[in-house]
């Protein structure tokens, strides 16, 4: 047990640190994800048939296919036809993560969008807000709210999917681990304390996200 | 102040309007009262445009109604709308429903709109829930905040849908209480409602519809003392 203990010690703080990378991908992975993902949400409500469409083929084949092969596409694939784009692993690993994340937050949008009650744009409207005003005042403010759960669960999950990007010779927690192995063939420690890393992240993460959604529950 | 010639409108195959004609007057009050699904809802809804008539047209304040956005977000300003569910925005507190529209739209200040929002409140009895959300209010509360939301942008014409079938009994008259003060006040209005102790005291004018058609309109005593259609006297009949 001792020897354990002082081998964990030795280790810990590279297992910290590619513990680091992988918090830095993932939550740059939810802001971006965010950002598009919400884009792309209202262009799958929009009445423009051009961006619904769009938004549906996009959403269609990010979710229809592996993040793994996303991440190969744009780290390999397409450096290899314009070499111009080839990236650090690091920003592959955050582009992948965010266009992957952002499918699905996209419909997450577009559920929250839709769940909002007809009422509050026919309010809107009638005040005399335009339709674009009514999306940002009244409607998104609202879906926002909804989105948070399943946000935060999306975040969780990304935690976790990130460690595919150990592939590109990403340094994250889990190819950390696999570099440590590499020297001391310690299998059973090593992946034992990369679990218990990730366990902590996640479960640290669904207790902030709780407690985040008790708090902009509060005027439902 | 508004005028209705011929208006039509059908939901899918569904001819909910057959061909409405109304005239409202500046200052006038006009009730309309009717059975569930006879087309009430739909025919006010034209009037602001959040249903767009098939056919026929709609003038308010000498100006057509077209379905052109942005002249119909001007034209919405001077029209206000007060639905059945109240549509507070649970999001913002009662000063921030009353001061969102003044403030994205009319060219004032936060403190000006604050301003006239808690005038407006005080109008209709509720300042002192300035800071509230809407969750924390009763409905006759929420609708007397949807009521003041709708006059911050000082329209010309109040439409008012069934402003009291949500409520529970004891909190209807205080919905009630503004209205008159409204009316009072010389606001046109068009308010489609079943309580009829409001129509005979306030109403210039009660309109009968039944089946996407005007069956029969006239002064409150016309309309509740002699009915002159089957339809009408029937349905008042069933009131009672
Ligand atoms: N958006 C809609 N889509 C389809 N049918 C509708 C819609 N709105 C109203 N209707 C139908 O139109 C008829 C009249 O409705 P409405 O104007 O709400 O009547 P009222 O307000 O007099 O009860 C009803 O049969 C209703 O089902
Ligand atoms: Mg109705």
């Amino acid at each position: 047990m001792n020897e354990f203990l002082s081998f964990a010690l030795t280790y810990l703080p590279y297992l910290l640190q590619g513990a680091l990378v992988t918090v830095e991908i993932a939550v740059i992975g939810v802001i971006f994800g965010s950002i598009l993902g919400l884009l792309v949400g209202l262009g799958r409500v929009s009445k423009n048939p051009l961006l619904s469409q769009l938004s549906k083929f996009f959403i269609w084949v990010i979710r229809g296919t592996p993040l793994l092969l996303q991440l190969f596409v744009i780290h390999f694939a397409i450096p290899s036809v314009f070499s111009s784009l080839t990236m650090p692993p690091f920003v592959s690993a955050c582009i992948a993560l965010s266009i992957n994340a952002a499918a699905y937050i996209a419909e997450i949008a577009r559920g929250a969008i839709q769940s909002i009650d007809k009422g509050q744009m026919e309010a809107a409207r009638s005040l005399g807000l335009s339709s674009s005003q009514s999306m940002r005042r009244v409607i998104i403010p609202q879906a926002f709210r909804r989105m948070l759960p399943p946000l935060g669960n999306e975040f969780i999950a990304l935690i976790k999917e990130s460690s595919l990007v150990s592939t590109i010779a990403l340094y994250d927690l889990l190819r950390t681990g696999q570099q440590i192995i590499s020297s001391t063939y310690r299998y059973m420690e090593i992946f034992f304390l990369v679990g218990l890393i990730y366990l902590l992240l996640t479960t640290v993460m669904s207790f902030i996200i709780g407690k985040i959604e008790k708090k902009v529950g509060a005027y439902e | 102040m508004i005028s209705c010639k011929n208006v039509v409108k059908t939901f899918n195959h569904l001819e909910v309007l057959k061909g409405i004609d109304l005239d409202v007057a500046s200052g006038e009050v006009v009730v309309i009262i009717g059975p569930s699904g006879s087309g009430k809802s739909t025919f006010l809804r034209c009037m602001n445009c959040l249903e767009v008539a098939d056919s026929g047209t709609i003038t308010v304040n000498g100006k057509t109604v077209e379905s052109k956005e942005s002249s119909l977000n001007k034209l919405r300003q001077d029209i206000g709308m007060v639905f059945q569910q109240f549509n507070l925005f649970p999001h913002r507190t009662v000063i921030g429903n009353i001061m969102e529209a003044p403030v994205l739209l009319k060219k004032v200040t936060k403190d000006q709109a604050k301003e006239k929002g808690m005038e407006l409140l005080k109008k209709v009895g509720l300042e002192d829930k300035v800071d509230e959300f809407p969750n924390r209010l009763s409905g006759g509360q929420k609708q007397r905040v949807a009521i003041a939301r709708a006059l911050a942008m000082e329209p010309k014409i109040m439409l008012f849908d069934e402003p009291t079938s949500a409520l529970d009994p004891e909190l209807v008259g205080e919905v009630l209480a503004v209205m008159k003060q409204l009316a009072k006040e010389g606001m046109t209005m068009v308010v489609v409602t079943h309580e009829m102790g409001f129509a005979k005291e306030v109403a210039d004018r009660v309109i009968f519809m039944d089946g996407g058609y005007i069956v029969e309109q006239g002064s409150p005593e016309e309309i509740f003392g002699q009915p002159k259609h089957e339809r009408t006297k029937e349905f008042l009949g069933h009131l009672k």
